[in-house]
């Protein structure tokens, strides 16, 4: 992984804070560097601050306190435009999905591509990639609101990675899905890694992360965790 | 190309979406263009009838005796200096005969009885051809009434009045109706816009997610103002153009209508209440955008 320490970082927090009205603090001084091309866990228990980390990095959430770097650029500072471009180079599977239930699996998936122009018969083959990877490609005229958490979850997946974006952030990516399909998804982001892009991942879920050989980092109440002290402790 | 592809989608499903009060929008818009359009044009055809009967309306002084040329000279004077008018004719009793002779044409035998000074002399003034002046026709008459010599003083007293009343309050209710149309489409599109919007608030959420650009959100939004006002005001234009025909055909027989043309409006006009309408919708359909998609 030394070639990607060397990189300049692709996501930089510095002293993070976020406390929700009326004083709910979700991360107390978070201090974070992620690389480019770097793949990388977020874990901790529900209630953590995971969601909340990952919102703030797409920047759907402003900071309480601190800066926060995308490529180098304070993107809760950035307007209109230079904002919305930086965005979609961020995909995001939220953990809540934000799918547009009344649409097909495959007009869901065309969003992300849709916002930057990209050519519809590209739109079209990317998507049947995506669902045939995702093993979901007998639901590509399926209206999302009647798929199974599963697959919607999936589905969520592949919008956000359609794009291929520069930053891929995860949000509980295997909380509905049985062990094969675990292994689909996660051979898909390391496939999305291999190919250049930095992926964080936030997850409770032990089994993805436990032989990774990728940098893993537990928030507790909203503070890092030194991974050293974890195991001793 | 691939900008306008995925517009076009959109737009077509905002279409979709809310297809029954866009409906009602167009036919809205369209019956204001058409309410506005029927009075203006009912008016620019009034104001070129005013014209023409502005060209042969004249007050007409009858003279007890025909002025030397030192008092011709005086009445001038004296008419002049009440208001500006555009012409003063002397007319004499031969003169006043040969043309009712004129006017008699094959008939004028009858007149072979009379004495050839039978009717008086008269001062024809032909009044500016504005308003105004119009206006002041009785003002004016009461004062020619007054000259030296006057017997009485004659102009389409009745008709004049009526018809620059009439012609008044047409340019009241044009200037009601275009309110009206102003409003109208300003409001109505804005309402349905808004509608859209407030069923999409999921999707618009997502796409901001997602990076779409202000100009990805709007455009739809815009082009469909846009739409709504092209195409409720051609709706409204032709449906007044059929109008138009039918009522000409239909009253193309009696004297009244024949007495002139009537005229629809020019290209240039038809295309400024085109071009103004379409300001109006996409300038109402920008309205809910400025409160509802803020970014
Ligand atoms: N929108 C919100 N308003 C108020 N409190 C919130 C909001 N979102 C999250 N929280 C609180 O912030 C804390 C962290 O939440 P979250 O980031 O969702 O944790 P995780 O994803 O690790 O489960 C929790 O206590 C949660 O209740
Ligand atoms: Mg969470």
């Amino acid at each position: 992984m030394n070639r990607q320490l060397h990189s300049p970082p692709m996501i930089e927090l510095i002293k993070v804070s976020k406390q929700y009205p009326p004083d709910v603090v979700a991360l107390k001084e978070v201090s974070l560097s992620i690389a480019t091309g770097e793949m990388f866990f977020v874990i901790g228990r529900s209630g953590a601050g995971k969601t909340t980390l990952l919102k703030l990095i797409c920047s759907m959430e402003t900071p309480s306190n601190g800066l926060i770097e995308i490529a180098g650029q304070p993107i809760h500072q950035l307007k209109g435009r230079h904002r919305a471009k930086l965005r979609q180079r961020i995909g995001v599977a939220y953990q809540d999905f934000k799918l547009l239930i009344d649409r097909t699996t495959a007009e869901n998936i065309a969003i992300s591509m849709e916002v930057s122009y990209k050519k519809p018969q590209l739109i079209r083959k990317r998507v049947r990639s995506l669902l045939e990877q995702l093993d979901l490609a007998d639901k590509h005229d399926s209206i999302t609101g009647e798929l199974s958490r599963g697959e919607q979850q999936r589905v969520t997946l592949a919008r956000a990675i359609a794009n291929s974006p520069a930053i891929i952030l995860v949000d509980e990516p295997t909380g509905n899905l049985d062990a094969a399909t675990t292994e689909r998804v996660m051979n898909l982001l390391h496939k999305c890694n291999k190919s250049g892009a930095t992926v964080v991942i936030a997850t409770h879920d032990d089994s993805i992360y436990r032989d990774t050989s990728h940098r893993v980092l537990e928030l507790r109440t909203g503070r890092l965790v030194n991974p050293v002290e974890e195991v001793s402790g | 190309m691939s900008f306008w592809f995925t517009v076009l989608r959109q737009l077509g499903r905002n279409l979709r979406q809310t297809w029954g009060s866009q409906l009602m929008t167009l036919l809205t818009v369209s019956l204001s263009v058409l309410i506005f359009a029927f009075f203006y044009l009912v008016y620019t055809n009034m104001l070129t009838l005013g014209d023409k009967l502005g060209d042969d309306l004249s007050l007409i002084v009858y003279l007890e005796e025909e002025p030397e040329p030192e008092l011709q000279e005086q009445l001038n004077r004296k008419i002049r200096s009440f208001d500006e008018v555009e012409e003063i004719r002397f007319v004499s009793r031969a003169e006043a005969y040969e043309r009712f002779a004129a006017q008699l044409g094959e008939n004028r035998d009858v007149l072979s009885d009379m004495p050839k000074d039978f009717l008086p002399p008269s001062i024809e003034i032909v009044p500016l051809k504005n308003l105004r002046s119009l206006n002041q026709m009785k003002v004016f008459s009461a004062y020619l009434a007054r000259l030296p010599g006057s017997l009485k003083v004659q102009y389409g007293q009745d008709w004049v009045e009526r018809f620059y009343y009439f012609t008044r309050l047409l340019s009241i209710i044009v200037l009601l109706s275009g309110t009206l149309l102003i409003l109208t489409t300003i409001f109505m599109v804005a309402y349905t816009i808004r509608l859209t919007i407030l069923g999409r608030q999921a999707e618009l959420e997502l796409l901001k997610l997602v990076g779409a650009t202000n100009n990805y959100i709007r455009t739809p939004y815009l082009l469909e103002g846009f739409l709504q006002g092209l195409l409720g005001s051609s709706f409204g234009l032709c449906s007044l153009f059929v109008l138009f025909n039918w009522i000409k055909l239909r009253f193309s027989g009696p004297v009244l209508l024949n007495l002139f043309e009537f005229s629809f409006f020019s290209p240039t006009v038809s295309g400024t209440i085109i071009v103004v309408s379409i300001l109006l919708c996409t300038l109402g359909s920008y309205a809910p955008m400025q409160k509802f998609l803020r970014i």
